[in-house]
């Protein structure tokens, strides 16, 4: 279920504070941050700016230390363990820098995965889902091939249609062409856009002014604050 | 200046990680350790050829083993001689046999010899010193005249009882003392430590007549031999096959039976191994145990390399970019092993050491009533050892420093830099834990398995119902001196001899039965629960068509009276009386066991059973005069014990010794002080020893097992140490491999029960191949040790289930405890772990 406004994800005044022996390290500081269906977001920032660390707590793979965080309307920002594992399995996709496909398994099982956690779905309806996903990247034809066997643009895709499998409300993508060349990194982009052209909502964290532009909005953070919100063809407000 | 640098950067790097380094070390000095431990024990008690003072090998020769009486079998010396003479395969030979003799008595002017003591004799030819090349320390050996028929008795001593009776006084040569109640003369002392052939206190002269018969005799005695220069063991057996076709061929009829089915009658063996051959494959099992524990031990290592080379995998590769030569790390990787396996070795010899120590120990109480220990039964760890410990730590040295190092060396090391970790481990890596991890799980099954089998076998035996009551009951052993009761088969005096023998066995249990704290008393050749081994018997008219598809049973010598003190009833039929004490009398008493198989209808009194050996040899027949409950003979953990028991009469057969078993109330002391008295009272020139209670008496045969049996402890222990260690170390690495794994999954929404239940069930199929193929192995090794030690159905219950399970609880929390630490992490730190 989702605000009537369309908000999807809405942060407040979140913080998130690491420990080190003695050392408070603060990667984000008084996050405020509002994220509609169907908006295509780009996060962008120098290096340890926090940008990652944003993406992983809206991904719910780690918990803030302060502040709220609503996603469909739900508070989401104290769940246990199961709670959160349900929700990224149910309502988010991820797409990593460095693919993340299971070496052990194959492009099909890979795209599989995440529904195979997933009770209300039988396996024929699973089956079709990856043969749906697959058919969206096109890679339908390397489905029994295992990663090793892909080049690293293709690993991507596999990686993209095990995020949208299971319909997420939300893609995160956390470099998704930090790892490509030009030519790969241009297929996985177009992909996105496709994606949200089809009314997908996606999270991208990117060093590439590039590829961030092709977002709707951009969020710049410098030092654990967001330091700007602008729409994509609005100029930078850092350097990065 | 380099090497120096290097040597400090290894140190750095060991100090840096101390649990590693230690743990490195530790398991290091336990295989090594093991190693040279038993090289020691193997070596000094079976494998070490024995030399003594010569070039060639002293080997022994005998008939073939009897495997049904689980004993050595001793050859007729004129076939041993005609072999020796025909074959020239010996440097020289020798014949002995063993036995006891009493010095001392009320004639003796030594104060510990007042009463006569029991010695261990060894009954020997003339060449027994010069052959083994060790003279006396005083006096002289044996010469010729001592041999003769009407030549004075003479004894030499060893240098224990000279020190412990003779007060080392050098003054005892030619001094008369009593051997078994007759006059002789002390001729020698040996050397400290010499007690050859096997575990002499004294030795005695054998009749010229014996030694060198001029045809063949009944006699039989084992044989002592130096092989002849360039003659190996393999070559004397050869050749005495080829006399043993010769025997066969030729032998009269009386002489057959000592001619085995398969022919082989005389046989050459390694000297030491001969007198084990009954706990051989005991001794081969402990070999391979301690083998596995060694691989054990080096998949431990191993894993513990191969964590370190995932762990330092990048700083490798750093250094490989920024120009280090290959040469360089691959000899800093190498310090580091030579100071591991170093420390590693000298910790080892400690281990070794004490371990030597503990054993010497062991034996020394094992054997501490009967003196029976043999002479080279006292380990060392001698130049041979530390050879082996030096080439196994050179050996080490190379194998875990180049190891990691050509690991290491061989990677992609930009792959590496880029991807971190991933890139460098992967699928070959995971099959490797995989396969290490199975690995521990199969030897540590079986190590445990063997360990447990062995120790439970001795448990129960020890804790075994042998059908008799051994509470407040005293055993000793009491022998006739020879000269007093002598023997004179062949002659008329025989019968009268047998009568006069059995009488004063009747009138020492006469005057023990009236003693005021003395119950009862029993007498036996073996009692209850010990004297294994068993004959073939047919029952008139059911004879099998082969001697050996007939039953058999062990047979006892017993004085009528006896079963009360032994908590034993006569059940059908009766006791033996003055009847069965006349000459020719043939009765037999049979237990419950043979009369429920054979005569299940109740009618076993009055039918008639004889024994049935090879060849054709019968015995006569005898009847059946009573049933008595059952009782068992021998270790119940021996595979020559028997359930199945026949009694003889001792009255007309008149033995030389006889176990006595004693009923007694009140205290142990005074029953014993009774005990002597009693004896002494008939006659003090007859023996009495070994007394101990009937519960300890039922432990000495299986002492030398038990004791086997606590070094597999031992060895059960350090495995059940290694595996756990061992399993979980593996287990963790492996799981820790896939942390970025995890977290993918944890991404995507697996939940964290699902997670686990995968290691689970990872772990499971693991288990089940490790369980399966070390069960299998197990029961092949039990298998083979079970031709020398009957494996009860509880140990086999406790070891094949327990162990199974142990490891499977191992395997749990070896799985679950990493499998755990994994998921508490956030899945953003795990999908970034490195």
């Amino acid at each position: 279920m989702q605000n009537q406004d369309n908000t999807l994800v809405a942060l407040n005044a979140l913080d998130k504070i690491f420990y080190t022996d003695d050392v408070e390290t603060h990667a984000l500081e008084g996050i405020n941050l509002t994220i509609r269906q169907g908006e295509f977001i780009s996060i962008a920032g120098p290096s340890g700016c926090g940008k990652s660390t944003l993406l992983s707590i809206l991904g719910l793979l780690d918990t803030p230390t302060n502040g709220n965080y609503q996603l469909s309307g739900h508070n989401v920002t104290s769940l246990d363990k199961d709670e959160r594992a349900l929700i990224r399995n149910e309502k988010i996709g991820f797409i990593f820098q460095a693919f993340n496909l299971i070496s052990d398994l194959t492009v099909q099982e890979n795209v599989e995965l995440p529904l195979s956690y997933r009770s209300d779905i039988s396996k024929r309806e699973r089956q079709q889902l990856v043969a749906d996903a697959l058919k969206q990247v096109d890679m339908q034809h390397r489905a029994n091939h295992f990663p090793s066997q892909l080049s690293g643009g293709q690993q991507q895709r596999v990686a993209v249609a095990r995020a949208i499998a299971g319909k997420p409300a939300i893609i995160l993508a956390d470099e998704p062409t930090g790892n490509l060349d030009s030519k790969n990194a241009g297929a996985v982009m177009e992909l996105l856009d496709k994606l949200h052209a089809n009314g997908a909502t996606i999270c991208m964290v990117t060093h590439d002014p590039r590829s961030a532009s092709r977002a709707d909005r951009i969020i710049e953070i410098f030092d654990g604050k967001v330091v700007a919100d602008r729409p994509s063809e609005t100029p930078s407000a850092i350097a990065i | 200046m380099s090497l120096s640098i290097e040597f400090k950067y290894s140190m750095r790097m060991l100090l840096k990680k101390p649990l590693f380094t230690s743990l490195t070390i530790l398991i290091v000095a336990i295989g090594l350790g093991l190693t040279v431990y038993t090289f020691s024990l193997l070596n000094g008690l079976v494998f070490k050829p024995l030399y003594l003072n010569g070039e060639n090998e002293i080997v022994a020769i005998e008939a073939q083993f009897d495997h049904n009486h689980l004993s050595r079998r001793a050859a007729d010396p004129y076939h041993v001689n005609l072999a020796a003479k025909q074959l020239g395969i010996f440097e020289n030979h020798g014949f002995f046999t063993e036995g006891t003799t009493f010095i001392g008595g009320n004639s003796s002017q030594y104060s510990a010899l007042f009463t006569a003591k029991k010695m261990n004799a060894s009954y020997t030819s003339v060449n027994i010193f010069d052959m083994t090349g060790i003279q006396p320390l005083h006096g002289r050996g044996f010469i010729q005249d001592d041999f003769v028929d009407g030549a004075e008795p003479v004894v030499v001593l060893s240098y224990d009882v000279w020190q412990q009776y003779f007060n080392a006084d050098p003054k005892v040569i030619n001094q008369q003392v009593a051997l078994d109640a007759m006059p002789g003369r002390i001729v020698g002392i040996m050397p400290e430590g010499f007690s050859f052939p096997d575990k002499a206190q004294i030795w005695q002269p054998l009749n010229e007549r014996i030694v060198n018969p001029v045809e063949a005799t009944f006699s039989s005695y084992l044989a002592f031999a130096r092989l002849a220069e360039g003659v190996t063991i393999e070559e004397a057996q050869a050749g005495l096959d080829a006399i043993n076709q010769q025997i066969a061929s030729s032998i009269k009829e009386d002489f057959n039976f000592r001619i085995p089915d398969d022919g082989r009658y005389l046989n050459v063996l390694p000297y030491k191994q001969a007198s084990i051959t009954q706990y051989y494959n005991i001794f081969i099992a402990l070999l391979i145990v301690v083998f596995l524990i060694l691989l054990l031990a080096c998949i431990n290592v191993s894993n513990l390399l191969l964590a370190r080379v995932n762990e330092r995998i990048k700083e490798v590769a750093i250094r490989l970019a920024l120009g280090i030569p290959r040469k360089k790390l691959m000899i800093q990787m190498l310090w580091e092993s030579v100071f591991i396996c170093t420390i590693g070795g000298f910790l080892a010899l400690l281990f070794a050491a004490y371990g030597i120590e503990l054993t010497n120990n062991m034996f020394n109480q094992a054997f501490a009533i009967n003196n029976e220990k043999p002479f080279w039964w006292t380990l060392n760890i001698d130049s041979q050892a530390i050879v082996i410990l030096v080439f196994s730590i050179i050996a080490m040295v190379l194998i875990t420093g180049l190891f990691p190092a050509y690991k290491a060396l061989k990677s992609d090391f930009n792959a590496v830099i880029r991807d971190g970790t991933r890139g460098a481990l992967g699928k070959k890596a995971a099959n490797i834990g995989k396969a290490l991890v199975i690995s521990e799980i199969v030897l540590s099954c079986v190590v445990l398995v063997m360990a447990t089998v062995l120790l439970s076998t001795g448990y129960f035996a020890s804790k075994a119902d042998y059908g008799v009551e051994t509470t407040s009951r005293l055993t000793a052993q009491l022998q006739l001196p020879p000269e007093k009761y002598p023997v004179r088969r062949d002659t008329e005096h025989n019968y009268q001899d047998r009568i006069n023998r059995s009488q004063v066995f009747y009138r020492i249990k006469s005057a023990i039965d009236a003693m005021p704290n003395i119950n009862a008393s029993a007498m036996m050749t073996q009692l209850p629960g010990t004297g294994e081994g068993t004959s073939f018997f047919e029952i008139e008219g059911r004879a099998a068509a082969v001697y050996n598809e007939n039953p058999y049973s062990n047979n006892e010598l017993i004085a009528s009276d006896s079963w009360r003190a032994l908590g034993m009833k006569v059940i059908q039929g009766r006791d033996f009386d003055h009847r069965d004490a006349e000459d020719g009398a043939l009765s037999i008493i049979i237990n419950q066991s043979i009369a429920s198989a054979f005569f299940p209808n109740g009618d076993a009194v009055g039918k008639r059973v004889r024994r049935a050996g090879r060849n054709g040899q019968r015995g006569d027949w005898f009847t059946i005069v009573g049933v008595v409950s059952d009782t068992f003979h021998g270790s119940t953990m021996s595979s020559s014990s028997a359930s199945y028991n026949s009694y003889h009469s001792m009255d007309n057969l008149g033995p030389m010794r006889q176990y006595i078993a004693v009923h007694y109330t009140g205290d142990e002391k005074t029953a014993t002080a009774a005990l002597m008295q009693a004896v002494a009272s008939v006659d003090s020139d007859v023996g009495i020893y070994h007394i101990q209670t009937y519960d300890n008496l039922i432990q000495q045969p299986m002492k030398l097992l038990l004791s086997v049996s606590k070094i597999f402890l031992f060895c059960g222990v350090v495995a059940v140490i290694l595996a756990a260690s061992g399993i979980y170390a593996m287990a963790s690495n492996s799981i820790l491999t896939r942390t970025q794994e995890i977290g993918v999954r944890r991404a995507i929404g697996a939940p964290d029960k699902k997670i686990m239940l995968m290691f689970l069930k990872q772990a499971a199929t693991q288990l089940l191949i490790g369980l399966a193929l070390g069960i299998t192995l197990s029961i092949v090794l039990t298998d083979y040790m079970s031709n020398t030690i009957v494996i009860n159905p509880e140990s086999y219950g406790i070891a094949l289930v327990g162990i199974p399970l142990l490891i499977t609880f191992m395997v749990i929390i070896a799985t679950y405890i990493p499998s755990r630490s994994i998921l508490r992490l956030e899945p953003s730190d795990a999908l970034h772990y490195d």
